[in-house]
């Protein structure tokens, strides 16, 4: 299949989406995430803002949520297509199933990473002008931390686009369970919040999330022919 | 023979139990075919499984002689369909619906889509969201959205559904154009046997899962029996009097009270008006033409042979 036509069943996927539900969540989520590391540094834990390498692991943490995005659009890419039966609709188009499923992960992809780089570098330029204002940080801001954040950025929404698709397989094709899959993504992006609690290294968690969302997404393709059938 | 739809021993489990067993269909070019049975006899399922929105357990699906599996679905371009009751995007336009219909299918003829709807007598409604459609319209949009690419086979599950007896009508006589002029073969299934009657060539009957019969609604015509039954205030009087009187001898008496008469050289007429002369009282007198729903039932309750 050329990319011409992935494209374009991208854009179709696209159409049929509740295209201004979508915008407003975008909206909503990334105005939170403008002033949420200020509100962090200022009220919960002003070691945060010690120095740009805690602050850098505290935006990483906030832009975890990005996977609850991921949950929502696994809901009305996958899940209401099934309940609403329109799924069965595409079922009757010439292209296997496998290609269409293609198309779908491949839109959540790109809107989940999207939306994370833009909110990454809202939130950077956000707290920049709040520093500004309000003196928040003690160190400077140098290129050698832009250069990290850039790279952490770009890093990390890899990541997070691979761990909101940690509930696809058994919550959006197999049980098509919209509540489970929300809370599937909820525990998958606090759970390295807390794991340090159980001295475990969060990087690992990180790992191990990165890894069940790849297989997640594999066995969706894998199985789209067979599972998901009625 | 030149066979639009072919299957092969085809079969579907569900859950370790089997709802469709080996289906040997066979639907000729340019032919209306109509699928009967009562709910859950496994027309649906067939249909599903012959538009690629359900995968056979086993057997094989040829459309216009090519293989259609999981995999290999191009023919899929020459079939419209609706199954069970037409499904759109509600919060979208019929429009956007329809274009999206046509995209899928690399269609891209947007004077197509305005004559679909004219067909169907939906005009105006482009800029409509299709939540605010009845259930007829849906339905007039499902058969606009199905025909737009002017496929080769239309396979239409229930299509005068929620329907009024006008619309009902209309599509029942845009089946028949689309047949004639276009030369579109049709599956259908229907539970209103008189609506099936009138318009397809050959049906199937389906109990339990199988295809128990197949047969041209001119075979069922040819077979057909009719007769006049009559009930009167005295049988044997009444009897005695259409032999020697009207010469008939192809009748019988049925549950004591009920004459059955099957020489239709003598009319309704002719009988009351001799029996009126010699005194008799006509309880009731009626012309009975065997039907499809007549051959139907004897199928399913007298158990036709499985195909």
């Amino acid at each position: 299949m050329g990319v011409a036509t992935l494209f374009k069943l991208m854009g179709l996927e696209w159409r049929k989406l509740k295209q201004s539900m979508i915008m407003i969540e975008l909206a909503i989520y990334l105005l939170v995430m403008l002033f949420l590391p200020t509100f962090f540094v200022k009220t919960v834990n002003p070691d945060f803002g010690k120095s740009f390498d805690s602050f850098f692991v505290l935006m990483q943490s906030i832009q975890m949520g990005w996977v609850l995005f991921g949950a929502s659009l696994i809901n009305q890419v996958f899940i209401e297509e099934y309940k609403n039966k329109t799924i069965f609709l595409s079922f009757t188009y010439p292209l296997s199933r496998q290609k269409l499923f293609l198309a779908k992960v491949l839109l959540i992809s790109l809107l989940v990473i999207l939306a994370t780089i833009v909110s990454f570098l809202l939130s950077g330029i956000a707290t920049y002008v709040l520093d500004g204002m309000f003196s928040i940080f003690t160190w400077q801001l140098t290129s050698s931390d832009i250069t990290t954040y850039l790279g952490g950025m770009i890093v990390r929404s890899v990541i997070i686009t691979l761990i909101s698709f940690i509930p696809l397989f058994t919550f959006g094709i197999l049980e098509k369970a919209v509540v489970p899959a929300v809370i599937c993504s909820i525990a998958s992006m606090q759970l390295p919040n807390f794991s340090p609690m159980f001295n475990i290294d969060p990087n690992h968690v990180i790992a191990v999330l990165c890894i069940l969302g790849a297989l997640s997404l594999t066995l969706s393709l894998m199985t789209a022919e067979r599972v998901g059938d009625i | 023979m030149d066979y639009v739809v072919r299957t092969n021993r085809l079969a579907k489990k569900v859950k370790g139990h089997e709802i469709v067993s080996n289906i040997n269909l066979r639907i000729k070019k340019g032919e209306i075919y109509g699928f009967l049975g009562q709910n859950g006899a496994g027309k649906t399922t067939i249909m599903k499984m012959l538009t690629g929105i359900t995968l056979p357990s086993s057997g094989e699906i040829e459309l216009f002689g090519q293989r259609l599996t999981a995999k290999l679905k191009n023919t899929l371009k020459r079939v419209g369909s609706i199954i069970e009751y037409p499904i759109f995007f509600e919060h979208l336009k019929a429009l956007e619906n329809l274009k999206i219909h046509c995209e899928y299918l690399g269609f891209y003829d947007e004077h197509a889509i305005k004559e679909a709807l004219d067909m169907v007598h939906l005009k105006g409604v482009e800029d409509k969201l299709v939540k605010d459609f009845s259930l007829g319209m849906k339905q007039r949009l499902g058969i606009a959205r199905a025909m737009i690419t002017k496929p080769e086979l239309l396979i239409l599950d229930e299509p005068t559904n929620g329907l009024d007896p006008i619309g009902i009508k209309d599509i029942r006589d845009l089946i028949r154009m689309l047949n004639k002029e276009y030369g579109i073969t049709f599956l259908l299934s229907s539970h209103i046997l008189g609506e099936m009657e009138q318009i397809v060539d050959r049906i199937g009957v389906m109990n339990h899962g199988r295809l128990l019969n197949e047969v041209t609604m001119a075979e069922i015509r040819k077979q057909r029996t009719d007769y006049i039954e009559l009930v009167t205030t005295d049988v044997q009087k009444t009897v005695y009097l259409l032999e020697n009187e009207l010469q008939i001898s192809n009748m019988k008496i049925i549950q004591g009270n009920t004459i059955r008469i099957y020489d239709l050289s003598i009319s309704q007429i002719d009988i009351s008006k001799m029996l009126a002369l010699h005194d008799i009282g006509i309880e009731e007198i009626l012309k009975h033409t065997s039907s499809l729903e007549d051959y139907y039932y004897e199928q399913i309750h007298g158990g036709g042979n499985v195909v």
